[in-house]
């Protein structure tokens, strides 16, 4: 039972998500095997590591952002309480943005690539991005400017739009100068997750809390207020935790040092709110699956982005972990943690009420959910073991890249084992979202 | 707390950073000449930049740390390989990786490319990033050993500037193929062969994993005459 006729356009927006979800994880596989096995040189020739882990990545990003610009367009009609400014921008939006996903992948096989790590996307490419981007941010304006009832979380959602889609702009120029590139290179990729993503996190967590669990509106703005504060006060300094090794002044090892140490914190009153939230609730549980989902989001945001990234953000640590697996046990980990749960959380709001269900069987997608969060730890904990072993022959013992890697295996191959238990979790999640159905009484 | 206080903490906390951040990072651009020789960047550079960017090398090796962690990092690499081994390995990774378990996929590099590239990547190592990465640190020291005496260089400093991204001598070099120590006692060739082995070790050796080699004649016969001494020096031993 949807409440506004335009909520309909985010229909396709998770289902397209969902499927990039499964191209994603796929892609993930195959870049373990690569780790754990010798290719044959054709093959590498042909599909290399580079082309599958742009591919891999860029899908991440494609299909959260989808769920992110969806989920928008879910909940702001009931938020603003009318329709949306324009349906048709919504879908001429989602043909450009995924016209050009698709491109860019077709692209990347054939060697099309900006050559930049996460912002391969070649730059004639970029401009429509930004041009879909600008219809989205432009069609959430206007239903937000429209509205007659003003809220916190309309603005807080709009400025986390706005913020992410200036900052793509910094990805895009060509720097000759390399120490300059990933300077403005992390004002997309940090300020983007540790930033901009986690302002749209928050207000979508927010709304969904509200609506959930009843609590009183005033409450959960309050506690959006602090977070988000929070989250800006030490993520926008905090950026200087990847400027420590790339050439720059000194003082970025104390700024970035001490503001990145305290990004746990946010993340920290994220788990508390959430658990007060639901310890208050007013309303009943009818689907747990969601509840389950929103507690696991704080939780896994919390351990993910929040313990395993200050584990190595402090320099003298720092110094012998960065650029090493260490650095892909917390990517993964912060990545599913925040956002990928973030955006399930929508789904399983949004998907059930687009389908006209109020209660649904949720057997599977409780199996998808525990088979994917438990793939996840052992997956996350399995890299950073080889990011340790790996710190510690290459930089320590000083044994070489090669002696490291080949030590590294058994692990390699032991990611690949969660890994593909991980897609069958991740199957089971698509496949139940997919086929929906109400439960029996 | 009220909603005024929760809302002044949000724009505290978000103005306050941002105002640093924006300040730090006017301060970053005043300073940055101090770290890096942004007056040696020239447009060869830039060239190999590019080229760096072409054929994607990033989403497989770090540099600075950021990227693939598929292969080493490539920060420091002009001092632990060598322009010679980074222009050989770069045009024929299907050969210099043959016996290796993880492969590099042959990118159609041209020579012009290689040659930029490795221009690109001196320029990279020469950033004063806090001796990051650790494990190159020996690298770095060692090429500015040999810098330092650049107007005599001996033949071992030469052999090892050419052959050391992947032959060791000892603890120098790196261990992809064999040590000199080792090589030099099983050589049967005299010194024209050997020459020409450096140049092109198929036309010598069919099968062989070893890239042709792009240094000139007489760097080649300086590094045939050390690898003979050292075979000498080990039968004299004997």
């Amino acid at each position: 039972m949807i409440r506004y006729e335009s909520q309909k356009v985010a229909r396709y927006y998770l289902g397209l998500a969902l499927i990039l979800f499964c191209l994603q994880v796929a892609m993930g596989l195959w870049l373990a095997v690569n780790y754990a096995f010798t290719l044959p040189q054709g093959l590498v020739d042909v599909f290399s590591f580079a082309t599958s882990r742009a591919i891999h990545t860029n899908t991440l990003v494609a299909w959260m952002l989808l769920g992110f610009m969806g989920g928008s367009y879910f909940i702001l009609p009931i938020e603003c309480k009318r329709e949306l400014f324009s349906v048709k921008i919504a879908y001429l939006q989602l043909l450009i943005f995924a016209g050009t996903a698709v491109a860019a992948v077709v692209g990347f096989l054939f060697g099309w690539t900006q050559g930049r790590p996460l912002l391969e996307i070649p730059v004639p490419l970029d401009f429509l991005i930004v041009v879909a981007a600008l219809l989205f941010v432009f069609n959430v304006a206007m239903t937000i400017i429209l509205t007659k009832e003003r809220s916190v979380l309309q603005w807080m959602l709009l400025a986390g739009v706005t913020f992410l889609a200036v900052l793509y702009l910094f990805g895009m120029p060509f720097f000759k100068d390399l120490n300059q590139d990933y300077y403005y290179w992390w004002w997309v990729i940090h300020l983007w997750v540790e930033g901009a993503w986690e302002l749209i996190t928050a207000a979508i967590a927010a709304f969904i809390i509200i609506e959930v669990t009843g609590v009183e509106r005033k409450v959960v703005e309050k506690w959006l207020y602090v977070e988000t504060g929070l989250f800006l006060f030490t993520g926008l300094v905090g950026t200087g935790h990847h400027y420590y090794w790339l050439g720059s002044p000194n003082y970025w090892l104390w700024w970035g040092g001490i503001f990145s140490a305290l990004e746990p914190l946010p993340v920290a009153l994220m788990v508390l709110d959430t658990w007060m939230h639901i310890k208050g609730r007013k309303n009943p549980i009818v689907n747990p699956l969601l509840w389950t989902y929103i507690m696991g989001l704080a939780l896994f945001h919390f351990l993910g982005a929040g313990v395993f990234g200050f584990i190595h953000t402090l320099p003298p640590i720092n110094y012998y972990t960065h650029g090493s697996q260490i650095t892909a046990s917390h990517g993964h980990l912060a990545f599913f943690g925040a956002y990928a749960l973030l955006n399930l959380v929508v789904f399983y709001f949004a998907m059930p009420q687009l389908k006209g269900i109020e209660k649904f069987d949720d057997r599977l997608g409780v199996w998808g959910f525990w088979t994917m969060v438990t793939a996840m730890i052992f997956i996350g904990l399995i890299f950073g073991v080889a990011g340790i072993l790996q710190t510690y022959l290459e930089r320590i013992l000083d044994l070489g890249y090669r002696t490291a890697q080949l030590n590294m295996m058994f692990w390699f191959k032991a990611v690949l084992f969660f890994g593909v238990i991980f897609l069958i979790g991740v199957l089971m999640t698509v496949y139940h979202l997919f086929t929906l159905k109400k439960a029996a009484d | 707390m009220t909603g005024k206080t929760a809302k002044a903490i949000f724009w505290l906390g978000t103005l306050s950073s941002a105002i640093i951040f924006l300040w730090l990072t006017y301060d970053f651009h005043q300073q940055e000449p101090k770290f890096v020789k942004t007056d040696k960047l020239n447009e060869q550079v830039v060239a190999g930049k590019k080229v760096w960017h072409k054929h994607n090398c990033n989403d497989c090796h770090t540099i600075l740390g950021f990227g693939g962690y598929y292969a080493p990092d490539m920060t420091k690499a002009y001092y632990r390989l060598g322009e010679s081994a980074i222009i050989s390995v770069v045009m024929n990774p299907e050969q210099a990786y043959k016996d290796t378990f993880r492969k590099m996929p042959h990118l159609g590099v041209t020579k012009d490319e290689a040659v930029n590239m490795a221009a690109f990547l001196k320029w990279v190592a020469s950033i004063d990033n806090r001796t990051w990465p650790p494990q190159d640190e020996k690298f770095v020291k060692a090429f500015q050993l040999r810098e330092a005496n650049a107007q005599k260089p001996d033949s071992k400093d030469i052999a090892m500037g050419a052959c050391g991204g992947c032959h060791s001598l000892g603890d120098l070099g790196n261990k992809l193929s064999g040590d000199f120590n080792d090589i030099s006692q099983r050589i049967s060739y005299d010194r024209d062969t050997l020459v020409k082995f450096i140049h092109a070790p198929q036309s010598v050796r069919q099968g062989i994993a070893m890239p042709p080699q792009n240094i000139s004649s007489e760097t080649a016969a300086i590094i045939a005459d050390f690898l003979l001494s050292l075979k000498a020096e080990k039968e004299v031993q004997k």
